[in-house]
């Protein structure tokens, strides 16, 4: 039974990794209608950022963390900037923004390798809390405890944000139609930069967390997150980052339980097959709603 | 003013040199400088032990050179092109090698199916191709793909004889890649000699090359109440098996291979590592034989970084070339380079205190047990 609940909060804590670059991944496609396949790059660098500035200049664990998400975001903002602000401009469609960013993905991802040395990297042990503590019966390590709440308050942040705040209203706006939010009096361009900030910021936590928590600070750790986030955004739908987080956390756990009691071979099929399964059947996800489309 | 580093290096070049013209004499090459393609492994999966085969091979051609090991007037040059551990980037830089006439043999591959890939285009090409990290038996095929690798077998039964008799565990939990062959026999042959010494299996974990989280892993194979741990993974992921298993709070024993032997390893894992037997062909810190400490202080100085068993490797896969070109006579072909090599019985120098050859095969039976200590050294590991 311990080993039930311990392996249950072991997949709620992956799963939150997911979620969190999820959440990010989603931000950029619903407001911004760019299925952007540099976003793994971001959370690469953000924990490459994360990672040196802990080494080179022995930054306390909740500075490095800002260190990177900062770095996130702002890749994320120049990203945008350089190569899907001219696109905006000229109403080129998804296909060219996704181009775009394959090619962006390339040029960061061989960054990241030099900026490594295409080594595989690992925060000091001392540099972040590790502890494990006892909940219970079961133990879980103070890291795992951080990604689970890094989640819960962004999660709970971003929905607000979007949903309560005026900004948020013109975040929708501006996802819905960029041109009459403009007529309606809301300035796009801060509010797309905002949006890139912030989805290049959440995955850039998740990159962080999970170079800490995986002992694996490496140029290609946003690949994996990329994945398995995107799955998460289909799953939970791509305009609801409450989805997102659930649909996060259940592939966590599915991963986690799969391996244990079947067989890690499968593990990656049945996300996959999951995901396939709502592809087809429910495409715009748990708690996507049903007008939402990208043309 | 020789500098003390070089002083140091040309005492190395110089006991190497000794040891050298100590063998049998031999014709001379004709004098020229003959080139060897070195496909580097500097990027990719497994970049950091890349590295250290680079470096080793880079030191055995200045050695080489600064000793006239392969003949007088004879220099060699290595041509290095940078595969990425990629099969298809390795193969199309054997075949520019191979149009390039002036590279006399080749050399290649860390991992086995990389190693597989080459073996035909070499053979085709009648080009030697040296092996210097690829551990699966059977690669090598004669006189032209031949492989100086000490293979892991002997010497992980070894280890795992040594710890079934110091440790005398009564469960043994295993990580295992379940997506790589040569770790997976390498699992079973360790498992074989456990049960065989009456030690249950308590579980095997199974893992994937690409897996980075192994919490829930090192959950489970706690949940398995073991004696003992043994890690049979691919680098990155044993480093990740080791912390997370530490992290878990797992204080018994863990063993490894020797995966975790080279010192971005310990920099990256850290304190994890401490007290996890490994067994290795060469260590620098426990290292015996004058060839062998020459060797390391050579490496020292060039690099400023202590030699791992990989770096023994690329240094001598050169080493052996420049043997092989060393027996011939006159103007030295590919094909006669080849079953000049092909013939060699002993690799002399070499850094193992005796590197017999079967079948083109580096075959050592002798295997230190080594684990990282607190201070970060690399001693001999005595089951405590």
């Amino acid at each position: 039974m311990y080993l039930f609940v311990e392996q249950l909060v072991n997949g709620w804590a992956i799963g939150s990794l997911y979620a969190l670059f999820g959440i990010g991944f989603g931000l950029v496609f619903s407001t911004l209608g760019i299925l952007n396949a540099a976003h793994g790059t971001y959370a690469s660098w953000a924990a490459i950022i994360g990672y040196y500035a802990v080494v080179w200049y022995g930054v306390p664990f909740p500075v490095a963390i800002v260190c990177g998400v900062f770095g996130g975001g702002i890749i994320a903002i120049l990203v945008d900037q350089l190569g899907f602000q001219p696109l905006r401009s000229r109403r080129v469609g998804l296909l060219g923004a996704f181009i775009t960013s394959i090619g962006f993905w390339i040029i960061l991802d061989s960054l990241a390798g030099f900026a490594t040395g295409q080594q595989s990297l690992a925060f000091p042990a001392r540099s972040y809390p590790n502890a494990l503590v006892e909940i219970g019966l079961i133990k879980v390590s103070q890291i795992q405890l951080t990604i689970i709440a890094s989640l819960i308050v962004v999660t709970v942040g971003i929905h607000l944000l979007i949903q309560r705040s005026r900004i948020g209203a013109a975040m929708r706006a501006v996802g819905w139609n960029d041109l009459a939010a403009g007529l309606s009096g809301v300035n796009s361009r801060i509010v797309i930069l905002l949006t890139a900030f912030l989805a290049g910021a959440t995955s850039g936590l998740a990159g962080v967390l999970g170079g800490i928590a995986t002992n694996n600070v490496h140029f290609s750790l946003g690949e994996g997150l990329m994945l398995k986030g995107f799955a998460a955004v289909v799953v939970g739908g791509f305009n609801d980052v409450r989805g997102t987080a659930i649909a996060g956390i259940m592939l966590g756990i599915i991963e986690v339980f799969v391996a244990q009691y079947i067989s890690t071979a499968f593990r990656d099929g049945v996300t996959y097959t999951l995901l396939l399964g709502f592809l087809i059947l429910r495409p715009r996800g748990l708690f996507g709603s049903a007008s939402f489309v990208r043309a | 003013m020789i500098s003390r580093l070089n002083f140091k290096a040309a005492a190395s070049a110089l006991a190497f040199g000794i040891a050298a013209m100590s063998g049998p004499a031999s014709a001379d090459p004709e004098p020229g400088e003959y080139k060897i393609g070195f496909i580097a492994e500097e990027t990719g999966p497994v970049a950091s032990a890349g590295l250290s085969f680079l470096h080793g091979a880079e030191l055995a051609i200045e050695h080489v050179n600064a000793e006239g090991f392969a003949g007088e007037g004879v220099t060699l040059r290595m041509e290095k092109k940078d595969s990425g551990s990629d099969a298809a980037r390795s193969v199309q830089a054997l075949t520019q090698f191979i149009a390039d006439r002036n590279v006399i043999a080749a050399a290649c591959c860390i991992l086995s199916p990389v190693a597989g890939a080459m073996e035909p285009v070499a053979t085709n090409a009648k080009i030697p191709l040296v092996l210097y990290g690829a551990t699966r038996p059977g690669l090598p095929k004669l006189p032209y793909v031949t492989s100086i690798v000490v293979l892991p077998g002997p010497q992980e039964v070894k280890m795992t004889q040594m710890l079934a008799e110091k440790l005398q565990p009564k469960t043994v939990t295993y990580f295992v890649n379940a997506d790589n062959d040569g770790f997976q026999g390498r699992f079973k042959a360790a498992q074989e000699v456990m049960e065989k010494a009456g030690i249950e299996t308590g579980g095997v974990v199974n893992i994937l090359s690409n897996d980075t989280d192994f919490t829930a892993g090192a959950t489970q194979a706690i949940g398995t109440n073991p004696d003992l741990i043994m890690v049979w993974t691919t680098q990155t992921p044993a480093g990740g098996i080791i912390a997370a298993l530490r992290n878990r709070g797992y204080t018994g024993p863990i063993s490894a291979s020797d995966v975790i032997a080279p010192a971005p390893m310990w920099d990256r894992i850290g304190e994890a590592l401490v007290g996890v037997p490994f067994p290795v062909s060469f260590a620098a810190e426990i290292a015996e034989t004058d060839e062998a400490k020459a060797f390391a202080e050579a490496y020292q100085a060039k690099y400023n970084a202590v030699p791992d068993n990989y770096a023994s490797q690329g240094y001598t896969a050169i080493r052996y070339i420049a043997q092989g070109l060393k027996s011939l006579d006159g103007k030295p072909t590919r094909e006669a380079l080849a079953q000049a090599m092909a013939a060699i019985t002993d690799i002399e120098p070499n850094v193992y205190g005796g590197l017999p050859m079967r079948d083109g095969q580096a075959d050592v039976q002798k295997a230190l047990i080594a684990a990282w200590t607190k201070e970060g050294k690399i001693a001999a590991w005595e089951g405590n």
